[in-house]
C-alpha cells in the first residue's frame, strides 16, 4: 500500500530533507509532500486527507487553532522538537532532534501502523459510506435517476454526491469510477456487466 | 545540480531526467562543447529560467525555490504550453499505443477489454478537456494579468472582471490527472489475469509511472509556483487601482 498523504512541515531546509529521507526509507511510503511555511500547508490540509504530518513545534504553535480539528489531532501528527525545549504537550507524540535513529523510525512507524486503511484503499481520497454506495451503483451502470430511486434520495442530492466524488477523486467519468471501484474493492470485476461501460 | 557554465552535453549525460525538458523548451541536441548558458541563448530560452526548471526537476520531490517567482510569467506560460503539447503529442499517444496492444492480449475477457478501453477513452477525453481549459481560459488570463500589471493604469474593465474570475477559482477546480492513472496501474497489477506477454505489461506500467511522475511534477509547479505568483500579481493590480 502506498501512502501518499505524508507531509513534512519544517522551516529549515536541512531539517525537512532529513525527515523526508528517513520517511522515504520506510515501507509503503511513496510521496512525501514538503512545506516550509503555513499558508501552503493549511490550504493543502483542508482539501486532502493525511496519513501523517510531521511538523516542527514552531509551525505547530502558530497553526494550532486553524489547522487541527480535535478528532484528527491525536492520531496523525508528530511534533518535531529541538533539544527538548518544547513542552506544549496536549498528548501529541513528539520526536526530538536529539532522538536516535531507531526511536525516530519506531515512533513514525507506530503512527503509520495505528491507522491501517483497508486493502488498497487510498487514504488520501477516502469516500463516505454513502459516496461508496453511489460509486458502486454508478459502476454497475445505474443512471442518476435510478440511483435516486434505489437510495430514496432526490436526483439533485445524487448529483451533488457525484460532484463531491468527482472532486475528491479527480475522476468524473463512469469508466474511471468503475476502475476506481474495482481497485478499491467496492465492486468486483465479476459483478460488472459485459456491456461496454 | 547543473550550472550555467557546465557543458550542456555533460549536464544531460549525467542527468537523463532532463531529457523531456528539451522538447518542452524546443532545444535541439547536437550541443558540441557549448555550455548550458550558450545552448539556451542559441535556442532563445532564458538560461535562468531553464536552470530553475532543470534543477527543480533534478531534486526529486523538492519544491521549486522561490526565485522562480521573478521570471516573467510569459516564459512560464510558454513552458506550460510546451508541456501540454508534449503530453498530447508524445506522452499520451505512447501510453495509448501500449494500451491498444494490451487490449489484444488473448487472456483478457471481453469484459476486461471493454473496461480498459472505455476507461482509457474517457481518460483521454478528460485529459484533453483539462488541457483545453488551461490553454483557453487560464493561460490567456495570466498573460492579460501580466500585461495589466505593467506601469500604466490597469484597464478598469479588467479590474472589475477580477472580481468574477481569479486564479483561486482555477485552483479550486484544478483536478489531478494522475489519480486515474494510478488506478489503472493497480488494475493491471492486481486485478487483470496474468498475461503471457509479461514484457508488455511491464512496459505499460513503466510508461504509466513515468507519466504519473511527470504529471505530479507539473501540477506541483502549477500549484506552488504559478498560482502563488499569479495571486500576488492579482493583489498588485488591485492595489494599483486603489492608488491615486
Amino acid at each position: 500500500m502506498n501512502r501518499t498523504g505524508i507531509i513534512v512541515a519544517a522551516e529549515s531546509y536541512l531539517l525537512r530533507k532529513g525527515v523526508v529521507s528517513i520517511l522515504n526509507r520506510m515501507p509503503g511510503v511513496s510521496v512525501v509532500r514538503e512545506f516550509e511555511a503555513l499558508p501552503a500547508l493549511e490550504k493543502f490540509i483542508q482539501t486532502r486527507k493525511r496519513d501523517l504530518l510531521v511538523i516542527t513545534y514552531t509551525l505547530f504553535d502558530q497553526s494550532f487553532k486553524q489547522l487541527f480539528n480535535e478528532g484528527d489531532l491525536q492520531d496523525r501528527t508528530i511534533i518535531l522538537t529541538h533539544k527538548r525545549e518544547w513542552q506544549g504537550g496536549s498528548g501529541i507524540p513528539t520526536i526530538d532532534s536529539d532522538d536516535g535513529k531507531g526511536l525516530i523510525i519506531n515512533k513514525m512507524q507506530a503512527l503509520l501502523d495505528a491507522q491501517v486503511p483497508g486493502p488498497d484503499e487510498d487514504p488520501l481520497l477516502t469516500l463516505s459510506p454513502r459516496e461508496k454506495t453511489i460509486v458502486r451503483l454508478v459502476s454497475l451502470g445505474y443512471t442518476n435517476k435510478q440511483i435516486a430511486g434505489e437510495l430514496f434520495l432526490s436526483a439533485h442530492t445524487v448529483i451533488t454526491h457525484r460532484k463531491n466524488i468527482g472532486h475528491k477523486l479527480g475522476i468524473k467519468s463512469v469508466s474511471g469510477l468503475t476502475v476506481y471501484a474495482i481497485v478499491n474493492n467496492i465492486i468486483t470485476l465479476e459483478e460488472l456487466s459485459s456491456n461496454p461501460v | 545540480m547543473i550550472s550555467r557554465e557546465m557543458a550542456m552535453c555533460r549536464a544531460v549525460l549525467e542527468n537523463n531526467r532532463l531529457l523531456p525538458l528539451f522538447a518542452r523548451f524546443n532545444i535541439r541536441l547536437g550541443f558540441g562543447e557549448k555550455s548550458v548558458e550558450e545552448v539556451c541563448w542559441i535556442n532563445e530560452v532564458d538560461p535562468d529560467f531553464f536552470m530553475e526548471i532543470a534543477n527543480a526537476y533534478l531534486e526529486e520531490d523538492d519544491i521549486p525555490r522561490e526565485d522562480l517567482a521573478h521570471f516573467p510569467l510569459k516564459s512560464m506560460v510558454k513552458y506550460l504550453r510546451a508541456t501540454h503539447t508534449y503530453y498530447l503529442e508524445v506522452a499520451l499517444p505512447r501510453v495509448e499505443l501500449l494500451i491498444t496492444q494490451l487490449l489484444n492480449q488473448p487472456e483478457l475477457s471481453q469484459k476486461e477489454v471493454n473496461l480498459l478501453s472505455g476507461f482509457f477513452d474517457d481518460y483521454k477525453k478528460e485529459f484533453m478537456q483539462h488541457i483545453f481549459q488551461e490553454e483557453n481560459e487560464v493561460l490567456p488570463y495570466i498573460l492579460e494579468l501580466e500585461k495589466q500589471s505593467l506601469p500604466d493604469q490597469p484597464d478598469p474593465e479588467f479590474i472589475s472582471s477580477l472580481k468574477v474570475y481569479s486564479i483561486s477559482k482555477f485552483e479550486q477546480e484544478h483536478d489531478r490527472l494522475e489519480y486515474s492513472l494510478e488506478n489503472l496501474s493497480r488494475l493491471i497489477i492486481k486485478y487483470l489475469p496474468p498475461l503471457e506477454n509479461q514484457e508488455l505489461c511491464l512496459k505499460v506500467l513503466a510508461e504509466l509511472s513515468d507519466l504519473v511522475k511527470d504529471l505530479v511534477d507539473h501540477a506541483n509547479m502549477e500549484d506552488r509556483v504559478l498560482i502563488p505568483r499569479v495571486s500576488e500579481l492579482e493583489q498588485q493590480v488591485l492595489s494599483e487601482k486603489k492608488g491615486p
